[in-house]
């Protein structure tokens, strides 16, 4: 055996050109499986970081005939599920909320959560220094407490493990740091999708959850997620049971709360809320590296079966020698796995590489991502991808060559060409199979990449360049007076503006495409509703009056908010197109009034005034929904907003990005303890919200490409061996009186015929592949005429141009050697 | 045809030199020859005298080293590729020792072959393929593989390739030397068949038996033409 493989690295340190092709073809491939499989394996398989994930449920409630699916629960809803629940070891509830770290050191805002106590036992996870809250620890008054990160504590208190029983201000308030959980400890993960955020930020400080006297009167005010932990032995199903039943109830014993909605309670596994969203995306990863790996294979099965071919003498006089079927064998598999497990930990090295580029570019913005890292099963994995590929298609040259022709092999010149012709045909059908697959490939990563283009066409309705956002929240601490708040906010507004190169300056309580949203019924003036209708329940934003004119969004009719649109003045609102187009489709929108309150019981009206165009708020490639907008300064007013948590939008002339120091100097001279947060340009928040699907782009992009590479490398290699095997034939054609573009016509041909056959085939597989894709496409069909023709023509072209080469080669053959070649 | 005057081929001081590893090996040194049209020559000698690199020569696959070559009063020693491979077509009919058909193509496509170089219409190579086929006595054969053949139908299907195209020469290095007596008479009887008819016929062989076919005789020693007999007839 050892023998074998110091036999089979001789002989591959004899042939460096091609040991060099072949490494690097399973290298790519390797490394574009091993890169896929740790996303999928970290991502998809690997368990949560929660003891015994698999019983962890969330669960949310749906109102199914006004189509509003997976919303969070109302404080009274927890406190009675919590009551009832059975199926459930523990539930707790959660909300995302952030805080203003205060005391020494740089103000700064940090994203946390309130969690009911019982969500650390619930998880499993322990802390690593102090402890977690206790079950009187909550409510107000008594949560006066936080678990902060493990990262926090280091970053801001150096993981001073004196830090444990002093008290940190956040949001002008003294807390008491009881414990730090560990870094790998994470919660809320991201895609748990609670309705209205996304929780794009890590949280680093937990804070018993609190419910305020005005939450536990508001049945119908949802705003916390739920978690639970299934008992032992209970199914979901059983669980989705009591669910259904205790919903049940609440709909008989509240009744108005839950009007006609097909309200309900849903139970989800943890893992599918996490996971759930990415799975496609990461099916067609899956599904591509899965065709490189093929592409590569074949490769390598080609080069090996050439290699076979040209070393048929040298076996048939080992066999006349006597040489066992078996040896032989063993030695050729010996060199294709010492090729593939070579190609293969270069691939892991690759793949690393690529996994740490990967996480700078998308850590922000795909969930899980910083945690991807190549472990044992990835490497396992690879190991046994490598091998196989090693074997399998080692194999395939080895038997091919097991029983040489003897007569045949050992006769000098034989008669004519006809040997090996058999292999020549399992070698062009290898190189067929992989221009096909390269075909799909391509065909996929074209469809994405136009999805992509023309989504960035996509106008969202607003104009994103050359504004600058940063967070900016009011501590209810030190700023009690809900009164104060509007003018405050219009105070730094005004100091804003008069910042040098700054065009318009507003406020705003949610921006488009930032992942959150707010949604709030009302009920229209002199609309009835039939019993049992739900009222209507729109998006809504609370803006200041600039806020149009820095988003440069159009006015169609009616004006914009001014100054003048006080919490005195008579309330106001503004309504987007296609509010406009959904309530009012006799265009006589200007003028109408809604109500958030009782219309039946003298409501505030708030008018209609004006129209404004469409924004694409969820996402680029989703329609615009209908939205209105309230005047920050009326909101606490007419729909009970607070108001204190707002986003700044600055138009400059400039680049935006040159005015941050401006603003922070200018809010700190206000305030010197208001941080302002997550300051970025527009353009970012933009690009950010398409970031996943420009990261599947990017990949396949990247994995075609290996693809179109490692066909051409197929192609190029197939020709080569074909002008080498046919010298002579080619001689015996010059002699005839072949001119050079006669040979040159006869290489590139027998290419094009691959091609061709390559590409039909890859037409009919790229008919199904692209299917798959549909979900990821954006205003392009998957069997896209104009994609496939460039794709064909461009594969096409790229194999004219690898065989044109040593086409060229053979052209300049002279006939006197080609001719003595074999005489 | 024959003029009598001007040879079909005359060799001047024909030289060849070939260089490998900074040896010199003077394969060919000063050939004079003529041949005229119609001639059948057999060139005889040792083995590395220079026979096959004189045939190449004459047959335009190789260039002299020194000295001229003119064919059909045209000077050919110093021709461009693309020339030579113009004039191989057209002038040149090729016969081997070991027959080199192409496996991949048929009887008919490999007497074809030098037609298509030539663009010949598709009617016109149709009728002389047929025709030389039927020459050589294979054109019941003109559907198969040379694989599914025997050596000597291969060479009969090699001259009928050659002289498909009605070349000035035809040029035959060792045609029998691949073939056992029985064959190698078939084709030499083939040959003077040819010659017969009025083909201007080159060849090489080691075979005294055979190289009384010829008229004329050439004697190669050390790269020179050391005898050159009429042989009676
Ligand atoms: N391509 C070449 N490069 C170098 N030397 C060559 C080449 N071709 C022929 N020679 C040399 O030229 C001399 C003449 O060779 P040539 O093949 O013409 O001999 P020949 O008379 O045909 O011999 P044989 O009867 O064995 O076929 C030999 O010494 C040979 O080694
Ligand atoms: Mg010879």
């Amino acid at each position: 055996m050892l023998n074998d493989l110091r036999f089979a690295l001789r002989s591959l340190l004899k042939t460096p050109a091609f040991t060099a092709i072949a490494v690097i073809t399973v290298a790519l491939a390797i490394g574009a499986n091993s890169a896929v499989f740790t996303l999928v394996n970290s991502l998809l398989i690997r368990p949560l970081p929660y003891r015994d994930a698999s019983r962890l449920v969330l669960i949310w409630e749906q109102f199914a005939t006004m189509g509003l699916e997976r919303i969070p629960v109302s404080a009274p809803e927890f406190l009675d599920y919590e009551k009832a629940i059975r199926s459930c070891e523990q539930i707790a509830a959660f909300d995302y909320t952030a805080f203003n770290v205060g005391g020494e050191g740089n103000p700064e805002r940090v994203s946390g959560a309130a969690v009911s106590p019982s969500l650390f036992p619930l998880l499993g996870v322990d802390p690593i220094a102090g402890r977690t809250f206790t079950l009187d620890e909550q409510g107000e008054g008594h949560d006066d407490r936080v678990v902060i990160s493990a990262r926090f504590w280091k970053r801001r208190f150096n993981s001073d493990p004196g830090l444990i029983g002093r008290t940190i201000l956040l949001n002008g308030r003294a807390f008491t740091v009881i414990g730090v959980m560990p870094a790998t400890f994470e919660f809320p993960i991201p895609l748990f999708g609670v309705q209205g955020n996304r929780f794009a930020e890590r949280v680093d400080i937990w804070k018993p959850i609190a419910f305020t006297k005005p939450e536990l009167e508001a049945r119908g005010s949802r705003s916390y997620g739920m978690i639970g932990r299934l008992r032992d032995g209970v199914s979901r199903a059983e669980a989705q049971g009591e669910i259904s039943t205790i919903t049940a109830e609440f709909i008989r014993s509240h009744p108005g709360n839950y009007d006609g909605g097909g309200f309900g309670a849903t139970v989800y596994p943890l893992r599918d809320q996490i996971v759930g969203g990415m799975r496609t995306g990461l099916g067609i990863l899956l599904g591509a590296v899965a065709f490189v790996l093929l592409i590569a294979c074949a490769n390598l099965a080609t080069m090996l079966l050439a290699r076979a071919t040209a070393r048929e003498r040298e076996v048939a006089i080992r066999v006349a020698l006597g040489a066992h079927t078996w040896r032989l064998l063993r030695q050729m598999l010996c060199e294709s796995v010492v090729l593939a497990l070579t190609g293969g930990a270069f691939g892991v090295l690759l793949s690393i590489w690529a996994l740490d580029l990967l996480k700078r570019v998308g850590a922000q913005t795909i969930p899980r991502l910083s945690q991807v890292t190549v472990d044992i099963p990835v490497l396992i994995f690879t190991a046994a991808v490598a091998i196989t590929t090693g074997v399998f298609f080692g194999l395939i040259p080895a038997l091919a060559s097991r029983k040489p022709e003897l007569t045949e092999a050992l006769k000098e010149g034989g008669r004519g060409s006809t040997s090996g012709a058999a292999s020549n045909r399992l070698r062009s059908s290898l190189v067929a199979a992989e221009i096909a697959l390269a075909l799909v490939l391509l065909v996929s990563a074209g469809l994405l990449m136009k999805s992509f283009a023309r989504l960035q066409e996509v106008s969202p309705g607003f104009n994103p360049h050359g504004v600058l956002t940063a967070e900016l929240s009011l501590p209810s601490l030190k700023y009690p007076d809900n009164k104060a708040i509007a003018p405050f906010f219009q105070e730094i507004i005004r100091r804003l503006a008069q910042l040098p190169g700054v065009q318009a300056v507003a406020c705003a309580d949610i921006l488009p495409l930032s992942g959150t949203n707010s949604d709030s019924s009302f009920d229209i003036e002199g609309k009835v509703l039939v019993k049992g209708q739900p009222s209507p329940d729109e998006e809504v934003r609370s803006v200041t009056p600039d806020y149009f004119r820095v988003l440069q969004t159009p006015l169609l009719k009616g004006r914009l908010f001014s100054n003048s649109d006080t919490s005195d003045a008579p309330l106001v609102a503004i309504i987007n197109e296609a509010f406009a187009h959904k309530y009012f489709p006799n265009g006589d929108a200007l003028g109408k009034r809604i109500t958030f309150d009782d219309p039946k019981k003298n409501p505030a009206w708030t008018t209609i005034v004006g129209i404004v165009g469409n924004i694409r708020h969820r996402a680029l490639d989703l329609d615009p929904e209908p939205e209105y907008y309230l005047p920050h300064a009326q909101s606490a007013v007419s729909s009970g907003r607070s108001g204190r948590n707002m986003i700044l939008v600055v138009r400059s002339a400039q680049d935006p990005r040159t005015l941050a120091a401006a603003i922070r100097r200018e809010v700190q001279t206000f305030d010197p303890d208001l941080p302002i947060a997550r300051v970025r340009t527009f353009d970012d928040l933009v690009s950010e919200s398409v970031a996943p699907r420009k990261l599947s782009v990017v990949l396949l992009g990247v994995f075609a490409g290996i693809a179109l590479l490692l066909a051409a490398v197929g192609i190029y290699g197939v020709i080569s061996y074909l002008v080498v095997q046919r010298t002579h034939e080619i001689g015996v054609r010059m002699a005839l009186g072949a001119q050079r573009r006669d040979v040159l016509t006869l290489v590139i041909n027998h290419a094009l015929k691959l091609v061709g056959i390559g590409t039909a085939a890859g037409l009919v597989l790229a008919l199904f592949a692209t299917r798959a894709l549909g979900a990821l496409l954006y205003q392009i069909g998957p069997f896209d005429l104009v994609t496939f023709a460039e794709v064909a023509l461009a594969l096409g072209l790229m194999a004219l141009l690898a065989s044109y080469i040593p086409a060229l080669r053979a052209t300049r053959s002279d006939p006197m050697i080609a001719l003595a070649h074999q005489q | 045809m024959n003029n009598g005057n001007t040879p079909l081929i005359q060799l001047q001081e024909v030289t060849k030199v070939f260089l490998t590893d900074e040896v010199e090996t003077h394969a060919l040194s000063g050939i004079y020859l003529d041949i005229r049209d119609g001639e059948y020559i057999s060139i005889a000698g040792p083995s590395g005298c220079g026979k096959s690199t004189l045939l190449s020569i004459l047959g335009l696959l190789d260039t002299p080293s020194g000295g001229s070559y003119s064919l059909k009063g045209t000077e050919v020693a110093n021709l461009s590729f693309p020339e030579r491979a113009r004039i191989r077509n057209r002038e040149i009919g090729f016969i081997f020792q070991s027959f080199n058909l192409i496996g991949d193509l048929t009887v008919y496509e490999n007497v074809e072959l030098p037609l298509t170089y030539r663009g010949m219409a598709a009617n016109d190579r149709k009728q002389a393929v047929t025709e030389a086929l039927e020459r050589v006595g294979m054109g019941h054969r003109a559907k198969h593989l040379p694989s599914q053949l025997s050596g000597g139908q291969q060479q009969r299907v090699a001259v009928a390739r050659a002289l498909a195209g009605k070349p000035a020469i035809l040029l035959a290095d060792e045609p029998t030397g691949n073939l056992d007596s029985r064959n190698g008479e078939a084709v030499m009887d083939l040959l003077r068949e040819l010659h017969a008819a009025g083909a201007t016929i080159c060849m090489v062989t080691h075979d005294a038996r055979f190289a009384q076919h010829a008229d004329r005789t050439v004697h190669l020693f050390d790269g020179r033409v050391v005898e050159d007999n009429l042989v009676a007839a």
